[in-house]
């Protein structure tokens, strides 16, 4: 469980990075690069979080 | 007057009473825990604005990259040579390391001087958090020349963000500071992010073959913004160099190299310095120049990723004010003996707040860096003068101790004596604090070697408590 969120959330941060540069690409229109940004920065949070709890009481993974 | 000193440096002293000692060769850390450090701590909301800044400079895109590479080459120098040799050898905080050389009433002005420019730095942060919220709200960012508040609404974002970030502050310091961890790799991540996104709006094309040109010419084109003064190569590099002047130089970052293994690990600076205070003021020079030019973080920050943008620099000010609110009460806790922490937070947070008020902090931010180091750098000088010169000419090292002198007057007047000859000196501010720290360096050998304190055998290097391991 805690290998999976720590690959989620490494993820989602790398989603932070990709949909500008799909955006920049003409791939991705603004409002859908903006709304993707949004999502993944919200996914970056609760996963990273959780991923720090695990980190924090190892017991749990 | 000599109780009420007693007093107060017997409270300072229990303060810091659980890093008295020097550190334990089983407490120290690894290479990787010094490069997330340093990761993490140099990402902050002042990056919004530093970067910007240098556009509105009217710095041109070769400047821009040779300065920032050059300047923060030598501050990873500086962490290096200056600050981590002298924490690993001593292992112990400059807090009980100055008080061994200056005593504890030096300490004690050193102490509520960094206490008063963290409230500064912090206010900065909270303004720049404040534009993202007056965007939100149509509320108009103060003009670049602005010294006061320029509107009653900009008083009351100041003021609401400053008391919900003490609040915090008070309510959960350790869960915030967690909380930042999270945060820093993203705040990061929108700097970049932010940057790309923008590059169609300034005319790059998709195969990035006028990428030189369009930054040359449209970004940092050399064109001072009006009322803005030009900078050039040297104005980058001494400004990359200094940013954080306090911390190695200055010698504060000996609380932090203290747990080094070699002072080798000063290297390890690099991992803040290349991201946060080259990748980032590009970033975020790009993204100004997005947006006409107007020093707007909020706006700067919402035109280029959108709301995400918003939250990045609301949380930029937030992490970053939150540990400088937290050790600027510590700094003051020193004045006000036996009060709990949550007052401390409290008194430094109200202050925090209505400087916040003033855009003149966060408008001028660079200048301000430069003040802040500036009054510290003479300590730095003086501890590694006592550090390194005294031994190597024969005096007596840390006369303040062992004499229980509560001032070192000499450390005392050439601190403030330094600052005053830094400020007559006919040179840019910027360059103010290279010749000073020699200056404070001479002075205080040539006070000391006067003063006829060249005793035989007391010159000999008194032996560290935490020599070099490994």
């Amino acid at each position: 469980m805690k290998t999976l969120v720590a690959v989620m959330s490494i993820l989602s941060l790398a989603v932070c990075l990709g949909v500008p540069v799909l955006f920049f690409l003409g791939v991705l229109p603004e409002h859908s690069f903006k709304a993707a940004l949004l999502v993944a920065s919200l996914a970056w949070f609760f996963l990273a979080s959780a991923w720090a709890a695990y980190r924090k009481h190892p017991s749990k993974g | 007057m000599a109780e009420r000193l007693a007093k107060f440096t017997s409270a300072m002293d229990r303060l810091y009473e659980f890093d008295r000692e020097p550190v334990k060769p089983d407490k120290l850390q690894s290479g990787g825990k010094f490069a997330g450090l340093f990761a993490g701590e140099h990402v902050a909301a002042t990056e919004f604005v530093i970067g910007a800044f240098f556009v509105l400079h009217g710095v041109t895109a070769r400047d821009l990259l040779l300065g920032l590479l050059i300047g923060n080459v030598l501050a990873v120098l500086s962490w290096t040579f200056i600050c981590a040799p002298i924490a690993v050898r001593t292992r112990l905080t400059l807090y009980w390391y100055l008080r061994k050389i200056a005593g504890p009433g030096v300490t004690l002005a050193y102490n509520i001087a960094n206490a008063f420019l963290y409230c500064i730095l912090a206010g900065a942060m909270i303004a720049v958090s404040a534009t993202a919220v007056g965007l939100l709200l149509g509320i108009d960012v103060p003009a670049l020349d602005a010294v006061l508040p320029s509107s009653a609404g900009w008083v009351i974002i100041c003021l609401a963000l400053g008391a919900a970030f003490t609040a915090m502050a008070i309510l959960g310091f350790e869960k915030l500071s967690r909380f930042a961890e999270v945060v820093s790799p993203w705040i990061f991540v929108i700097f970049v992010a932010g940057a790309v996104a923008v590059l169609s709006k300034l005319g790059v094309e998709r195969n990035l073959a006028n990428l030189w040109h369009v930054a040359s010419t449209r970004v940092w084109n050399g064109v001072a913004a009006a009322g803005q003064q030009k900078f050039g190569l040297w104005h980058v590099l001494s400004f990359a160099w200094f940013c954080n002047l306090a911390m190695h130089v200055g010698l504060s970052d000996m609380a932090l190299f203290r747990y080094a293994k070699k002072w080798t690990y000063g290297f390890y600076s690099a991992f803040g310095m290349f991201p946060g205070h080259m990748l980032a003021w590009i970033c975020s020079g790009v993204m100004v120049a997005a947006v006409g030019r107007e020093m707007h973080p909020g706006l700067m920050a919402f035109e280029a990723v959108g709301i995400a943008g918003i939250g990045a620099v609301l949380l930029a000010g937030w992490t970053t004010a939150n540990p400088t609110l937290y050790r600027a009460g510590l700094a003051l806790q020193a004045v006000t003996p036996n009060w709990p922490r949550w007052k401390i937070t409290l008194l430094a947070g109200t202050a925090t707040s209505a400087l916040a008020c003033f855009p003149v902090f966060f408008l001028k931010l660079l200048d301000y860096v430069a003040i802040y180091g500036l009054v510290l750098m003479p300590i730095g000088a003086v501890v590694f003068a006592e550090h390194w010169i005294f031994p190597k000419l024969g005096i007596e090292q840390y006369r303040a101790e062992r004499r229980g002198w509560a001032f070192n007057w000499a450390v005392l007047a050439v601190w403030v004596g330094t600052i005053g000859v830094c400020l007559m000196l006919p040179i840019h501010l910027y360059f103010k604090w290279l010749p000073g720290w020699f200056i404070a360096a001479g002075a205080y050998t040539a006070s000391a070697a006067l003063a006829g304190e060249r005793q035989p055998g007391a010159g000999r290097e008194t032996p560290q408590a935490g020599e070099e391991a490994g």
